[in-house]
């Protein structure tokens, strides 16, 4: 057994040792990534996991390192970007992720991107048709 | 400031640009000649042209202490660094046939799966799956 992996077990001794857990974190997680595109919250979550709010935000915090709200709206980020490259409009992709409002998809996408989704968008676009036209 | 890039220090660059190519599946980004032989080279991932660059750095030839801590490294064990993939168990089964040599096979630790091979320039690196 190398150095990496005593250590590697090490850590998973005194940090990942609670199997109960870490199954409610990751199927936490497995149900935003199938259901992002609806209206979740945190007492949503913790209802269909038994627990209570404030314990699932800690559990997922402390297992995945954001908490279950940050991890959604990067979730959300994440699929409105692939719904922009494949030609969906802004508005259609803002309620086709979850979100309710244009002003404050828009405001984070570009928080997160460092673009608005219509300039994420046109680059996409230009760069397909730059790689026709060469 | 933004992070564009990310390096990794190898002993071969040819020889690298081939396993991170050919095996791995980056694709070139970037490959501009240097002095002495040496190629500025950066890497992306195929499904994130447009994510950060993995720079393909010939340090250890040149920086003794480069090479002594990446053989430190290597010899405990220690991935270098380590890559985002959907499923360890598929990216384990798919290079273990292309003959590369994993040293931690693909293992669970709370929310995520791991396993570590050997690039064969110097390097393990780790590929990790959140669960």
């Amino acid at each position: 057994m190398t150095f990496y992996e005593k250590k590697v077990n090490q850590v998973k001794n005194s940090c990942y040792s609670n199997d109960k857990q870490i199954q409610t974190v990751i199927e936490t997680r497995h149900f935003i990534d199938t259901n992002f595109d609806q209206d979740l919250n945190l007492d949503f979550l913790s209802h269909i996991k038994f627990t209570s709010k404030y314990h699932l935000q800690r559990l997922f915090k402390r297992y995945y390192g954001l908490t279950p709200r940050q991890y959604l709206i990067d979730k959300r980020i994440e699929k409105s970007k692939e719904n922009l490259k494949n030609g969906m409009t802004v508005t259609e992709t803002c309620f086709a992720v979850g979100f309710e409002s244009l002003g404050s998809f828009s405001k984070l996408f570009k928080t997160k991107t460092g673009k608005s989704p219509s300039k994420f968008q046109k680059e996409q676009v230009s760069r397909s048709n730059l790689h026709t036209d060469f | 400031m933004k992070v564009t890039l990310i390096s990794i220090p190898v002993r071969d660059q040819e020889k690298a640009l081939k396993f991170y190519t050919e095996k791995l599946g980056f694709l070139i980004k970037k490959d501009a000649p240097l002095e002495g032989g040496n190629r500025w080279i950066t890497l992306v991932s195929p499904e994130w042209q447009d994510g950060p660059e993995l720079l393909l750095e010939p340090a250890p030839n040149h920086f003794e202490p480069c090479k002594v801590f990446q053989d430190a490294l290597m010899e405990a064990g220690f991935p270098y660094t380590q890559f985002d993939v959907d499923s360890v168990e598929e990216e384990y089964e798919r290079l273990t046939k292309l003959d590369v040599d994993f040293s931690v096979k693909p293992t669970e630790m709370g929310t995520v799966k791991f396993a570590v091979f050997n690039d064969t320039c110097g390097n393990n690196i780790q590929i990790v799956e959140t669960l």
